[in-house]
């Protein structure tokens, strides 16, 4: 081992951390900081680290800089909720507006890998209506992207991660059989699955970029458990253990520990490089294309920071959307106890689920949808939960000891563009003396309708399932996306369907900013879906002569 | 105190210690985590002493087994000034709030009993705390902070989450604690793998003591 | 019974698998001896008997592990191994035994053995149908597998054909009213194309994630399809269907040696084998496929030397 992967960049000196091998190094070319490589990505989650493999793939020369670690999972993840709290962005950001959105631990990664490195592996498609949401179902925006193509690019990413799910899928238009075969359910996701048997709807179980079965050096799923604290067996597939190694393979170079406070642009409004902080001071790369990747509080957040005279609203900014149309999924839940041992710690969290709410449209009061799924909190997120409804003292103690039959259902659902929902830059530095992002987040009042609804209807199959005592859990959300949408329209979009900006020729962004709407599914696949797609649409172009 | 018998009687997740369920980094971690010291590195005695009386009313402790330094586990926290990664914009900086919050509380205290918050009876320290739960304090040692966001949004989550994040805790609501590289096998409802803890059935807890100490 | 106790019984279990396995291994000096009394149908008895015990050890081993993983939830779970392990016994006496005589408690054993895995079977259509989502892939992969109760059906049925088997003349033995090479070359044609089906599930539930998967899944079932050809057509050599049988012998040795390694394959590798040894391929299966081979290669030389 090496160091002190904080505080010490290890991407460095002709040679990446390899993080299937203990121990391992694999050799990893780098570019010089004054000759301009083809891009310049900023941050290496699913967005700018799926981004940074299939451009290098395509012979680019491309660097994706990282604010965080580059992590040996095999041996520096500890079974332990409290520690790992490493994987998050923990830098300051204030939360305000009439429904202020909690951050940190569940929806925000700071490491090479980004919040993959910590996701839930849930691994959904987009209901095929939802990339025309307006046009079809009458609300929010449409995508400039047809959903046949969308499909195709799921396809490729559920190979590279070699998702494990149901052989058939209940929901949508027919898909392929998924690579690997579904993990065997825990009790808590047969809990999910009676309910759904009762109420008369269809389940399945989850599509999980987890192994079901050994993939090459990577080890199949132990049943740990604690896969939101980071997977220390590898078996969890994500920018970390496959894209990136991908990427320092065909020749991209990842920087590590290197904070991109500024995306330079010259006279004639085009970029030239980004502004760095590695190794404790500022330096400048030079690049013929700057990709923002940094998810959908930092991708504006340095937009707005790199404002100078020409753009003095922020970069690819003229249409004023950068950071607004921020949306989060709801992530509200219904809880209960079973007679039987749960013990839902066991297994990845969300086994089971259904999307009946997400492709039903009968019945429904409001627009959009939601699917929700089984779920296996670790203590310390259990004692949350319950602190949350005012729990403490010989209450919360009491209540804790039923942890082990504790069982819940956990929604995604669908919330709706609005303007006023925003990220915009706060009074307040952080470290490197950059403003902080300020958050501000509210409901309208179809999300609320929509939050109702799936909260009664949890609470109907959760006691269908065999659980008593419900309550509700009613203020959870997860998932940015939304801040820098994408459009046909440069008046009403930040970029077009390739992640280009509409203002900035060579400036794209390439995450969950750029989603016009959000669905009711959970958003890694559609971003990795997105990248392979930018990637592939950047390629056209380049050999058109058009970048 | 509490009198709470537990519902895994005997089981002590740190006999795990040395099994295939704990790697060297979990280890290590946890090692530190028991060594917390008992004494303050960034808060005065006074704060000290009110965040000792805070703790054990949010999370009144088992009389039969040791305690959790729980005062020492936030104090630990505030010296690393280790954020969430987020704060609500009503509420100040983490080391500002719980200053303010402590010296607050005493204030408080002093204004109802004429003695801070450490020295007045539980009952009485239990009624201060839900009445800032309930939004009803309002002294100007709050210094515009708002008490019940600071109850709900510091206090309880700080506490619990620091508690729950104890193998004494894990003991008492028997969970699986660390777990690699042996994760677990049986899945199924009332299935527990044999370095699972044993739930005690009415009328079966001797059982459950035997089979408890047994669990590796 | 607690949980060390249940552990050691486990490894106990697997080791008498393991070495009823070794004991059964085909002498050939005795099949000389066979062949020179012209007694080719008692020698067929002795192969199924040997077939008969190695199944049962595959199955005990299985079964002990299965139901140990499964914590003995009903004490019926009890019955398979021990029933096995006395199929096991039977098979043994028998695979020594050159009586031209039917041996009335192996027998009975070997009927026993039948009757238990056809009531295992019904317990494990059950706990597969009360599960939510009842008969779909996820269940047959894993609740309790279905395959596993056949194999002891099968044990059962290779012990008594060849108790009965015993019991005919040295010329134109019969069995169920056909000849008796006919009969058992059935018989073990459709036991190794069952046990092939549920390597296929198996397989399938792995994602065919490393090629030497496929083997046992081709070359069983061609060795089925070739035994079941020569069973049903004129009696006449069937060299490549031997070859087939041969190599299907090995594929389960080599099972065995790549199940070993898929063990430490896992997170963990064999230092966690309390985890391993259950969530990883199942050690005691792939030996069946070896007793299959010699159930089929000694019907397949009974069917060869009988009339046209």
């Amino acid at each position: 081992m090496s160091g002190d992967p904080q505080h010490e960049p290890r991407g460095k000196n002709g040679r990446a951390p390899d993080v299937l091998r203990v121990g391992g190094w694999m050799p990893m070319r780098e570019y010089p900081q004054n000759e301009a490589v083809d891009f310049a990505i900023v941050g290496t989650g699913a967005g700018g680290g799926t981004l940074a493999c299939r451009l290098a793939e395509k012979g680019f020369k491309v660097i994706a800089f990282d604010a965080g670690a580059w992590w040996r999972p095999l041996e520096e993840f500890a079974s332990d909720e409290s520690h790992q709290k490493k994987l998050f962005w923990t830098d300051e950001r204030l939360c305000d507006g009439e429904d202020p959105i909690k951050l940190g631990n569940n929806n925000s990664g700071k490491a090479v890998g980004g919040s993959m490195v910590h996701f839930a592996m849930v691994s959904l498609r987009f209901r095929p209506e939802w990339f025309k949401s307006r046009s079809i179902l009458g609300y929010g925006a449409d995508w400039p992207i047809d959903w046949r193509e969308m499909w195709r690019y799921y396809r490729i990413v559920e190979n590279a991660l070699k998702i494990s799910g149901p052989v058939t899928y209940p929901w949508g238009p027919k898909r392929g059989r998924y690579p690997y075969r579904a993990h065997e359910l825990n009790a808590a996701a047969m809990v999910l699955a009676r309910g759904a048997e009762e109420m008369g709807i269809a389940w399945s179980p989850t599509p999980l970029s987890t192994l079901s079965a050994p993939r090459g050096l990577a080890h199949p799923c132990a049943y740990r458990g604690f896969c939101v604290s980071g997977c220390s067996t590898n078996a969890k597939q994500s920018t970390l253990n496959v894209w990136i190694p991908r990427a320092v393979k065909a020749g991209a170079e990842i920087r590590d520990l290197a904070m991109v406070g500024r995306v330079a642009v010259n006279e004639a409004g085009l970029c030239t490089g980004v502004d760095y902080f590695r190794e404790g001071r500022w330096q400048f790369q030079r690049a013929k294309h700057v990709v923002v990747a940094g998810y959908a509080i930092e991708t504006p957040r340095l937009l707005l920071l790199s404002a100078n005279g020409r753009f003095p609203e922020g970069l690819a900014n003229s249409s004023g959307l950068v950071g607004k149309n921020f949306m989060v999924q709801s992530n509200q839940a219904v809880w209960g106890l079973m007679d039987e041992e749960i013990r839902a710690y066991k297994g990845p969290p969300s086994l089971a689920i259904t999307e009946h709410w997400n492709y039903a449209d009968k019945g429904k009061d409001f627009f959009g949808g939601y699917a929700y799924m089984s779920q296996g909190p670790l203590p310390v997120v259990w004692t949350l939960t319950q602190t949350k409804r005012g729990l403490w003292g010989e209450a919360l103690l009491k209540e804790m000891q039923h942890y082990n039959h504790q069982v819940g259902l956990k929604m995604v659902g669908e919330t709706l563009p609005q303007e006023r929902n925003c990220i915009t830059l706060a009074d307040e530095k952080d470290a490197y003396g950059l403003p902080i992002a300020r958050v501000t987040h509210a409901y309208c009042d179809n999300d609320r309708r929509l939050i109702e609804h799936a909260l009664d209807f949890m609470g109907k199959a959760l006691d269908a399932g065999g659980a008593k005592d419900i309550w509700r859990e009613t203020d959870d959300t997860c998932h940015l996306n939304g801040s820098a949408r994408m459009g046909s329209d440069p008046r009403t979009s930040v970029v077009n369907a390739d992640g280009r900006s509409w203002d900035i020729p060579n400036l794209w962004i390439c995450d969950g900013s750029v989603f016009p709407t959000v669905g009711g599914v959970n958003p890694s696949l559609t971003i990795q879906a997105i990248a392979c797609r930018t990637a592939d649409r950047i390629g056209v172009l380049a050999a058109r002569g058009e970048l | 105190m509490s009198m709470h018998t537990s519902r895994y009687p005997g089981y002590d997740v740190l006999r795990k210690r040395d099994t295939p369920s704990w790697d060297e980094p979990t280890r290590k971690v946890i090692k530190e985590r028991l060594a917390t010291p008992s004494d303050p590195r960034f808060l005065d005695a006074v704060q000290w002493r009110a965040l000792e009386a805070l703790c054990a009313c949010i999370v009144p402790q088992p009389i039969d087994r040791p305690r959790v330094p729980l005062a020492g586990m936030i104090d630990m926290r505030l010296h690393a000034n280790a954020g969430d990664g987020f704060r609500y914009a009503r509420l100040p900086p983490l080391r500002e709030a719980w200053r303010i919050g402590l010296a607050a509380l005493d204030e408080e205290s002093k204004g109802r009993h004429e003695l801070p918050f450490a020295s007045i009876e539980p009952a009485a320290q239990n009624a201060l705390l839900k009445h800032m739960q309930h939004g009803e304090l309002a002294s100007g040692a709050w210094q515009g902070m708002d008490p019940q966001l600071f109850f709900t949004h510091r206090v309880l989550p700080d506490i619990c989450g620091a508690y729950y994040s104890h193998p004494l805790a894990w003991n008492d609501i028997g969970f699986g604690g660390p777990a690699n590289p042996r994760g677990y096998v049986r899945m199924y409802y009332d299935r527990r793998d044999p370095w699972e803890a044993v739930e005690a059935k009415p009328g079966k807890e001797r059982q459950a003591l035997k089979e408890n100490r047994r669990v590796r | 019974m607690t949980n060390n106790r249940m552990r050691w019984a486990g490894i106990a279990c697997i080791l008498a698998g393991v070495a009823a396995t070794a004991a059964v291994m085909e002498r050939p000096q005795q099949r000389r001896l066979c062949k020179r009394a012209r007694q080719v149908h008692i020698e067929t008895s002795r192969a199924f008997n040997r077939s008969s015990a190695l199944l049962a050890g595959s199955v005990l081993a299985d079964s002990a592990m299965e139901h140990y993983r499964g914590s003995f939830s009903n004490p019926v779970m009890y019955v398979p191994p021990l029933v096995a392990t006395f199929s096991i016994l039977a098979g043994l006496h028998g695979g020594a035994d050159r009586h031209a005589q039917t041996h009335t408690v192996r027998h009975a054993i070997y009927w026993g053995a039948a009757l238990t895995g056809l009531a295992g079977t019904g317990f494990h259509v059950y706990n597969v149908m009360k599960r939510p989502g009842g008969w779909n892939w996820n269940n047959l992969f894993y609740a309790a597998p279905m395959g596993a109760p056949t194999a002891l059906l099968l044990s059962g049925a290779l012990g008594a054909a060849a108790e009965r088997l015993r019991n005919q003349p040295a010329r134109a033995p019969r069995l169920l009213g056909m000849p008796a090479g006919r009969a058992l070359g059935l018989l073990s044609g459709i036991g190794l194309a069952g046990t092939a089906a549920e390597a296929w599930l198996l397989h399938f539930r792995g994602s065919f994630q490393h090629k030497a998967m496929y083997a046992p899944v081709s070359i069983p079932p061609a060795a089925s399809a070739l035994l079941l050809h020569a069973a049903l057509t004129s009696p006449q050599p069937r060299w490549l269907a031997r070859v087939m049988l041969r190599m299907t012998w090995l594929v389960g040795w080599l099972g065995l040696a790549f199940h070993v390694r898929g063990v430490a394959r896992h997170h963990g590798g064999w230092r966690n084998w309390s985890q391993n040894l259950f969530n990883g391929p199942p050690v005691p299966a792939p030996p069946s496929f070896a007793a299959m081979a010699l159930a089929g290669l000694a019907a397949l030389r009974l069917r060869e030397r009988e009339p046209r």
